[in-house]
């Protein structure tokens, strides 16, 4: 009984992990109707730049997560102004969204190799003197790096529901998802929105991948699982569902933690998949849809 | 007629070239290589142009068809099965796997098929690697037997049928239903196109032919030294990437963008060593940002542009005078008709 509970608790500590990397990819899909592919990528940089950080400046990983989001909000800005605002002239949202897949997947291409001439192909992680111990309550073992992991997740999916329902930045936001033409008839500046977005986005990929590095090794080439486990979550929370996409990562994490109990943790991302294609079946707009 | 005539003498005497090339010339087994992984290409492309330049979806796991195939047929062939019939069944067996992505993805619009598509490649890459963890090798007898040319014809005859097979495609009934789900999918299903069922079949055949090439794949490189390089992200990168610089939605322009692919490759990776891949992101980005129907969609605005400069006219002109329907096609060179 006290392995499942602690399996079960585990799938949260990693559920809330998944929200967190599925959080900057949802919240470009919800307002530009972008897909950005290249969200792993993002991920796996700023888990290098707070892996630097530690290695030659000794900064403690979750000091240094606002640096990171600096860092990687400015290479938001730099992503939209490149790549993304071209496609605002194209006259279909579908053609943006194929044009979007397209574009970050050359992205990826980029990104990847850059890193691996950077960093080299070797699985990078920061080891703390807080690593390894755990808190323990009544014979259930939770790590340190997790918890934290898991409220660091919770306060910016909270940060990031609160500015997008309680700031005027946030109604602007969401004014321009719903209808871009008529927001920006309404004197909304709908291309600034769009490009703070971004760089929230990818600041939101920093602070993921940060997390990420303290518990996980990291590689070049990880960026695309990390992404697959995104789209998954924003499938399970419905497109343009912002606020469910961390109780949807849960949910994942707990599915996929359970599983464990019954196949191959090496299967994971093939429950995932299965996961998703059941979703697609019997409910398409996603678990917390009221359609 | 003349144009169409002048376009079959052309292939004819690229293809009589093409075969006679291994009689005639001894180019060397580098270059004999370099050519079969040529012709893997061109399959590859066409099947993801099929289904992505003329239906409109995005595949991004292409290698999930083509590393089922090879695996299917190294093992069929290894099992002592002659070669032809091993490449059809396993062609054949990526049916299953499309059926299993495709059928509750391409009821959806966005991005769910891409998605779909990504997640099975990566997927089974992990299946197949967890279930072969070594290096899959086929008896020495079949090394031994290793010859170039028998790979130099079959890869000759897969290209030659991929190409056949989605140049018919495009001139029939079947293509027509297909691009109009490209071009605006509800005024198809409005016209009465079950779109859906297009689309399954477009995913089907370009499942085949993808399967083709893994075929061909397992027939060229007899042993796997690791599993997963087979299901790799490379080949449905290259894929695409082939299809779209060349020109997603034209039969020729995958041709091109695969042989400017291999030929790229070998030049650069041997100057460049892991910055050529940097390069290639980047040109790909610049051809969907500024040439979106490819190498052949800049070929065509030249070519438009000419003929414009010998008449002399103005476009502007030009543009109150035509057909609206004609003008938007002409002048905006591919809003309309644009892929992706």
């Amino acid at each position: 009984m006290n392995s499942v509970i602690q399996t079960l608790l585990i799938g949260v500590i990693i559920g809330s992990l998944y929200g967190l990397v599925a959080l900057g990819f949802g919240l470009i899909m919800g307002v530009m109707k972008f897909v950005n592919i290249a969200h792993g990528s993002f991920i796996i940089i700023g888990g290098f730049i707070s892996y630097w950080l530690f290695t030659f400046l000794g900064i403690d990983p979750y000091l240094s997560i606002p640096l990171v989001m600096i860092g990687m909000f400015v290479m938001g800005l730099v992503l939209y102004q490149l790549l993304f605002s071209p496609l605002l002239k194209l006259p279909r949202p579908e053609m943006r969204l194929d044009k979007s897949l397209l574009i970050t997947f050359g992205v990826i291409w980029i990104l990847d190799n850059i890193e691996t001439l950077i960093w080299t192909p070797n699985a990078r992680t920061i080891i703390t003197s807080y690593s390894a111990s755990t808190l323990n309550i009544a014979g259930i073992r939770l790590s340190y790096t997790g918890l934290i992991g898991l409220g660091i997740a919770v306060m910016a999916a909270v940060a990031l529901h609160f500015t997008l329902t309680r700031t005027y930045f946030g109604k602007h936001v969401r004014a321009a998802s719903e209808d871009s033409g008529a927001a920006s008839l309404s004197g909304i500046n709908v291309r600034r929105v769009y490009l703070i977005s971004c760089g929230i986005a990818a600041a939101l990929a920093g602070v993921a991948g940060a997390v990420i590095v303290t518990s996980y090794s990291i590689t070049p080439s990880s960026g695309l699982s990390w992404l697959l486990t995104a789209m998954v979550v924003i499938v399970l929370a419905g497109e343009g569902n912002i606020t469910y996409i961390l109780p949807a990562g849960i949910v994942l994490g707990v599915i996929q933690s359970a599983s464990t109990l019954v196949v191959s943790p090496a299967y994971q991302q093939p429950i995932a998949l299965i996961i998703f294609i059941l979703i697609l079946m019997i409910r398409p707009h996603g678990l917390f849809a009221s359609r | 007629m003349t144009a169409s005539w002048k376009k079959l003498l052309t292939t004819g005497i690229i293809l009589v070239i093409l075969i006679l090339l291994p009689v005639f010339a001894n180019v060397g087994t580098s270059i004999m290589n370099q050519i079969v992984t040529l012709f893997i290409y061109i399959v590859l492309a066409q099947s993801w142009n099929l289904i992505g330049g003329y239906t409109g979806q995005i595949n991004l796991g292409i290698a999930a068809f083509f590393g089922c195939s090879a695996m299917v047929t190294h093992f069929i062939w290894a099992a002592g099965a002659p070669i032809y019939p091993a490449i059809v069944a396993g062609s054949l067996s990526t049916v299953l796997l499309a059926l299993v992505i495709g059928i509750p993805t391409l009821r959806l619009k966005g991005m769910y098929f891409a998605v779909g598509t990504l997640a099975l490649a990566q997927a089974a890459a992990i299946i197949v690697q967890n279930i072969f963890p070594k290096a899959i090798n086929m008896p020495g007898s079949y090394v031994q037997a290793f010859d170039i040319n028998s790979r130099y014809y079959l890869g000759l005859a897969l290209a030659v049928i991929a190409v056949a097979a989605v140049y018919f495609i495009s001139r029939s009934k079947l293509g027509l239903a297909l691009v109009s789900v490209r071009d605006d999918e509800q005024a198809a299903q409005v016209t009465g196109v079950n779109t859906f069922k297009y689309k399954v079949i477009a995913l089907l055949i370009s499942a085949v032919l993808a399967g083709l090439a893994g075929g061909l794949y397992a027939y060229f490189r007899l042993s796997f030294y690791h599993t997963s390089t087979l299901f790799g992200n490379d080949w449905s990168f290259d894929a695409l990437m082939a299809a779209v610089i060349g020109g997603a939605g034209t039969i020729v322009g995958p041709i091109i963008g695969s042989i400017f692919l291999v030929a790229l490759e070998y030049i650069f990776s041997l100057t460049l060593g892991q910055a050529n891949l940097i390069v290639f992101g980047f040109l790909f980005i610049l051809v969907v940002l500024f040439l979106p129907q490819g190498f052949m969609g800049g070929v065509e605005v030249i070519r438009s542009r000419l003929s414009r400069f010998r008449r002399g006219s103005n476009p502007e002109i030009e543009k109150n005078t035509s057909l609206p329907g004609i003008n938007e096609t002409a002048l905006n060179g591919n809003a309309n008709h644009s892929v992706i």
